[in-house]
Formats: C-alpha cells, structure tokens, sequence
C-alpha cells in the first residue's frame, strides 16, 4: 500500500524542520544567551550558577571599557557606513554605464566581498607593516609621508586601517543592491530630462537620488547594523589594540567570555547589543515599510 | 557616447579596479618571494627569484599522520583544515538548505497560523551578530559534550546560515508562478509527486543561489571555530592559519600562500555564480 499524505499535512510536514531549527538554532541561543547574563558562571563549577540579579548589567555600564568600546564602536560604524555608501553609490554609477567589458570589471569589483576575513587580515597586516610594508613604501616613494607610519600600532591609525578593511571589504555589497536598483529606473524618465535641457548634474540630482533614495536608506540601516556588531573583521586585524583603542562591543564582549572568564557579564554586553539591534531593526522596518502587504518582499 | 568620455571611464574603472585587486596581487607575488627576499627594502614589485617553496610546504609539507606528537609545525596541518572546512562548509549548507526549501515552499503554497511572523523571524535572526550567538551555543556543546567536534560546528553555522537561506527561498518561491502545480494537482499528482517534480527544478537556480551564499559565510567564519575548536587537527581553515603568528618571527611568504589558497574555492565558486550572486542580491539575501 502507498502511503499518500494529504495536502494539509504537507504544509505541516513541511514547516516542522524550521520550526525545530528555529527553536534550536535562534530561541534557545537567545533564551540561554538573556540567562547568563543574570547568573554568575564559574567555568570551574559549571553546574554552580547563581542568580546575580542586575549584576552583571551594572558591571558592565560601570566599566569605562564599555563605554570606551561603545563610543569607538560608533566612529567605528560612522565612517565605515558613510565611506561604503559614497563609495558604493559612485560605483555602482559607474558600473551601470554601457560600456564594453563591463561584466568583467563587475565581477573584479565585487570579489572582495568573497574573499574570508581572515585572509583580508592577514593580507591589511603586511600591507600596513610598518617596517616593510608596501603601503608605507608607496606612500614615501610619491612623497605623500616622510617617515614610515606604524598604521597598526598607533590607535587612530589602527582605527583607520580597520575602517579601510571595512570598506575595503563590504563597499561591493552596496554595489550590488544600489546597482540593481539602478537597472530599474526607467530610461524614458532620463529621456524625458534630456529634451527638457537637463545636464548630467541634474539629471542624477532629480531622476538617480530620488528613485535610489528608499534602497540606500535600507543598505544604510543593514550596513550600520552589520558593521556595529562586526568582530572578526577588528579582532583578526589589530585583537583591539594597540591598547583598548579599537574595541567595539563585539570585542568587549568576546573578551570578557574568553579572555576573562565572564560568561555572565559576556552575555549582558551581548543583550545590551541584541536590544540596540532590536532598536534597529524597527527602524529598517520603518524606512523599508517591510511587512505591508504590497511590498514585504 | 562619445569615444574620449568611454577612454576616461575606462581608465578610472581600470585604475579603482587595480587597487581593489592589488593586496590580492601583493599577496600572490609574496608568496612567490624567498624569504630573504620579503624582507628587502624597498620592496619588489614582483619576485626577481620566484619560487614555489611556502605552496610545497603547505600542500607536500608532510602530513600529519607522518609525524604525530609536538614539533609538527602548524603548516603540516594545512590540507586537514582544509578538508575540515570543505566538510563543515558542506555539512552546514545541506542542512540549511533542506530546511530552508522545504519551509519556504510551505510558507508559499499554504495558509496557516503564525506565517506571516516567519519572514520577521528570518530577517531577525539575519541581524543578530554571531558574538551572541557563539557562547550560549558553546556552552551548550560542552553540556553535550560534542566541543571540539566537526559536528558541533557544522551547527554553528546553522545558526548563521539559515536565517538568511530561508529568506533567500521564501522570496525566490513567492516569484515561482503557482498555476503549473495547480493543473499538476488537478491531473492527480500528489503534492510530495508535484514537489519533486515540478517545484524543485524551478527552485534550482534559487537553491544554487542560496547554497554558495551559504557556504561562502562557513567558509569564511572565524569566530565560532576559534571558541568551539581546541585540537589542531579539528581546527577549520580560518582559526588554523591565524597559528602561522604564534612563531618567534611570522613568514609572511607561508602566510600569503595560505591567503591564496584559502580564497581559491571562493574565487572558483565565485567565477560560477556572479549571475546567481546579482539575483540573491537584489532578493536582499545576504549576510555581511
């Protein structure tokens, strides 16, 4: 005998891994992760774990790390953001004008997205070598410095090399969306401007920044996201340093797990990261409207 | 367009690309450099001697299993981590994407409570960065007991993964036109027969899609292998090379070479997808 579901059970059938992957995968790290942070865990007595009440919270918004991290997490995000955006706008321009090629300078222009963190760090750490890397080399060479620059030991310097890996690395993920984008402005509204008299100048100040203006609003509110919880990208380049001076609260929070043993106190910087998310993300459903039923995809 | 507008985009196109390529093409000609030669200044541009000394140290370094205990250096565990990587890469993805096909066909073809709270939920789970994730799901682990086991990461980057293949396949089937399977279903085919079928063939280019997004993110993650991982053989590739630092003094040509070889499958998948990779952009899936 054949055994025939019916339609309905299907659907259900089909539902029941991602409702299981769901709880396992996304509530219960969530759940455990709000848990820990009003427990003490003592990773010799694990089995020993006292409520601590709001502990673990004050420590956290009492410590200046914190607020050091939180306040470099921000110049951190500020002109990662900015430069992916501006950078990315112009582009994706540039990208969309018809010319021979094209797909091949697209296709080189997006690798970096690609390429693993780790070996973006690896490879930001000998270009910026101070002694001998090719950064400090070229640089002196055209003149534009007079002594060698110590890019990663220096705290604004390290910062800087962070953001540029930053934007080195994500800026094609603007392309893409702002690109795709552009393919769908209609040609007949340039045509329309072009027998009014309009220039290039306006032509992009009244048609292009218009018709991009909601898709850059939602890249801006994902990439701020992304880039505020960013780890690796900091850890793998300059681990925080030189000093504290380009941790995030990524970092902080990794720190206080791994590196002291705060599991606890780990897991209140994380939540307090989940709420400034949450925070977030009401804001990209706002500016994206997603969830109305005419465009919620 | 006028020809001297072309020549001037032409070369600021060629000029923004050479130096979005260059630390890849700095990496390639140091890693073909002898060591005496890295650290020459000023610096070559391309190796006067080239040579192949840190890949064959890398890939014929001798293996592991030849000469087990301490001593072995790190780059002798090179063509582990990376089999470990393609394992977990693989392992996470095939997870990730059944779920994700399957619920997402669900949520398009049926009515049932809650479904219009799952997109939220992916879209969730798609902004909370991994550092939040990684401990509870760590200490988890060790409550299993399964640390330091491919299996353990293999599920960590379900956490990481999945959010956004759901995504990807909801938005990919709400395009797939539904008329083709309701005449299947009126003919008598079985919803599984029409799944199988119908529906999966379609989905193919949105499940190609979603599956190298998939593995680009495992590949490429560093963090859940540097707390879930404590042997080296056990190590994925990312938490492996960073070991090339611990050293008294870092060779850079060993590490450039590993850089390479570690961005060589992304840059193969990389070469095969960019059509796929333009469309699950502009579907908005992506994790980054």
């Amino acid at each position: 005998m054949r055994f025939r579901l019916s339609d309905r059970q299907v659907g259900v059938l089909f539902m029941l891994p991602l409702i299981l992957a769901v709880g396992i995968f996304l509530v219960w790290p969530i759940a455990e992760a709000v848990r820990l942070s009003f427990v003490r865990y003592n990773p010799l007595r694990p089995d020993d774990q006292p409520f601590v009440g709001l502990d673990n919270y004050l420590f956290v918004l009492e410590d200046p790390l914190f607020w050091e991290s939180f306040w470099q997490a921000i110049v951190w995000t500020g002109w990662s953001t900015v430069l992916q955006a501006v950078i990315g706008v112009g582009l994706a321009l540039l990208l969309h004008q018809p010319l021979k090629g094209m797909n091949a300078f697209r296709g080189l222009l997006l690798f970096p997205y690609i390429v693993p963190t780790v070996v973006i760090a690896l490879n930001w750490r000998w270009l910026f070598n101070s002694e001998i890397g090719i950064v400090n080399h070229l640089l002196l060479s055209v003149g534009l410095i007079d002594e060698k620059i110590a890019w990663l030991s220096t705290p604004s310097m390290a910062m800087a090399s962070a953001i540029m890996l930053n934007v080195w690395k994500y800026t094609p993920f603007v392309v893409i969306v702002v690109l795709a984008r552009l393919q769908t402005i209609p040609t007949e509204l340039y045509d329309a401007a072009k027998v009014d008299g309009a220039g290039v100048l306006r032509r992009f100040r009244d048609i292009t920044l218009p018709q991009l203006a909601e898709v850059l609003a939602v890249v801006i509110v994902f990439r701020t996201i992304w880039t505020f919880n960013k780890f690796e990208e900091i850890y793998l380049l300059t681990r925080g340093g030189p000093g504290t001076s380009t941790y995030n609260l990524a970092l902080y929070a990794f720190d206080q797990s791994i590196a002291n043993l705060r599991m606890g106190v780990g897991a209140a910087a994380g939540v307090i990261m989940l709420v400034l998310l949450l925070a977030g993300s009401m804001l990209y459903i706002r500016v994206s409207g997603f969830g109305r039923e005419d465009k919620a995809a | 367009m006028r020809p001297w507008i072309a020549a001037i985009l032409y070369a600021v196109l060629g000029a923004i690309t050479f130096v979005v390529c260059f630390p890849l093409l700095w990496a390639i000609s140091t890693s073909l450099k002898p060591k005496d030669e890295i650290f020459r200044w000023p610096p070559t541009i391309w190796p006067e001697n080239v040579t192949f000394d840190a890949y064959r140290e890398l890939l014929f370094g001798g293996s592991v299993a030849s000469a087990p205990g301490a001593g072995v250096p790190p780059s002798a565990y090179f063509l582990t981590w990376f089999g470990n990587s393609i394992i977990v890469s693989i392992g996470s993805t095939i997870i990730s994407i059944t779920v994700a096909t399957l619920a997402a066909y669900s949520l398009t073809r049926f009515r049932f409570w809650g479904q219009r709270s799952v997109p939220y939920i992916a879209i969730l789970g798609y902004m909370v960065p991994s550092v939040i994730f990684v401990f509870p799901m760590f200490l988890t682990m060790v409550s299993l007991e399964l640390t330091d086991t491919l299996f353990s990461l293999i599920l960590g980057y379900v956490c990481i993964t999945l959010p956004f293949c759901l995504w990807l396949m909801w938005a990919f089937f709400r395009g797939v036109p539904i008329e083709i399977e309701e005449a299947a279903l009126v003919d008598g085919a079985t919803r599984l027969q029409v799944f199988r079928q119908i529906v999966l063939p379609v989905a193919l280019p949105g499940i190609i899609a979603a599956s190298i997004f998939s593995l680009i993110v495992s590949w490429n993650d560093y963090l859940f292998g540097r707390v879930f991982m404590n042997s080296m053989e056990n190590l994925p590739l990312t938490v492996g090379v960073m070991h090339f630092f611990d050293g008294t003094h870092v060779d850079w040509a060993l590490m450039m070479a590993s850089s390479v070889l570690m961005t060589l499958p992304m840059a193969i998948l990389f070469g095969f997808m960019q059509r796929h990779l333009v469309a699950g952009f502009g579907a908005g899936a992506v994790k980054g």
